[in-house]
């Protein structure tokens, strides 16, 4: 029986978690709670939504409907026509880093700041 | 045994593409949704690893791009397999890149193989939505991709000890 592990696969291991904790410092750092969702279809800006007031956005393109809505302070995509739902159930987002794609239709939600933003990061 | 060497290897190929294509829609069908796109086991990566080390670089890419395609057909959409496309051509070419080193285990190379998977889906992912935003999925793939890779690489030297190996005619 051949050994499972050789001594390169835990240095490659290492190196690889090093740089995914890395990446996460990242992340979480800069991460802050956003002011607004922006919706973008094909790489094209459909329409800025304040995350203060609930809403319901629905977007229709090319036979694809994506509902997205806005309730305390979050954003979601509520209902997508799409065939793998993945947009669905990424759930509730609400800081600036975190975004639902919807890849089938091209629906994309982020999350973006208001003015003075970058205060609490200072 | 000179006879059946090449049309051997063909049918062996249909049969690990049809193989793979099973534990697609097994991993298709299992309630594992972790609610993060690109966060999977990858069962299928099992067949090609077992290609890519009992055949060849070729085969083992032609069985991935057979199963990524038919799976694309039948469950996934095409849209879909597109980015399952770029990250299966890229995950393969980095394992065969890692075993022809001859430093790492199986387990290693497909840990690599996962991490690489995911990246890959991740580019292409950003490249059709233009955005690189969804780079902050970069850590979670990256975590997932290591640990499935190392548990699809352990079932897949294991398997490996007890495939038959006369079943890939030289």
């Amino acid at each position: 029986m051949k050994k499972i592990f050789k001594k390169a696969d835990f240095v490659l291991l290492a190196v690889l978690i090093l740089i995914g904790i890395a990446l996460s410092a990242v992340s979480v750092l800069s991460a802050s709670s956003g002011a607004k969702a922006v919706v973008t279809v094909d790489g094209e800006i459909y329409g800025a939504y304040s995350l203060s007031d609930d809403q319901e956005i629905t977007v229709e393109r090319d036979g694809h409907t994506n509902k997205i809505t806005i309730k305390d302070g979050s954003a979601q995509m509520t209902y997508s026509t799409c065939k793998n739902q993945v947009c669905v159930e990424t759930g509730a987002i609400s800081k600036t880093n975190e975004s639902i794609v919807c890849l089938p239709n091209r629906v994309m939600v982020e999350i973006e700041g208001g003015e003075g933003g970058y205060d609490a990061v200072a | 045994m000179q006879w059946h060497s090449r049309t051997g290897r063909i049918a062996v190929s249909a049969m690990f593409a049809a193989l793979a294509l099973i534990f697609s829609y097994i991993e298709a069908i299992l309630p594992l949704s972790t609610g993060i796109p690109g966060v999977k086991l990858g069962i299928a990566n099992l067949v090609v690893i077992l290609a890519l080390y009992n055949m060849n670089f070729r085969y083992a890419m032609g069985i991935n791009v057979i199963r990524i395609l038919v799976a694309g057909l039948l469950f996934n959409g095409l849209f879909g397999a597109l980015y399952s496309l770029a990250g299966g051509v890229v995950s393969l070419t980095v394992m065969w890149l890692l075993k022809k080193t001859g430093l790492f285990s199986m387990a290693g190379v497909s840990m690599a193989g996962g991490v690489a998977h995911n990246m890959g889906q991740l580019l292409v992912a950003s490249a059709l939505v233009s955005n690189l935003k969804m780079f902050v999925y970069l850590p979670v793939l990256m975590f997932s991709g290591i640990a499935a890779g190392i548990l699809i690489g352990i079932i897949a030297s294991v398997v490996n000890e007890r495939v038959p190996k006369d079943m890939f005619a030289k």
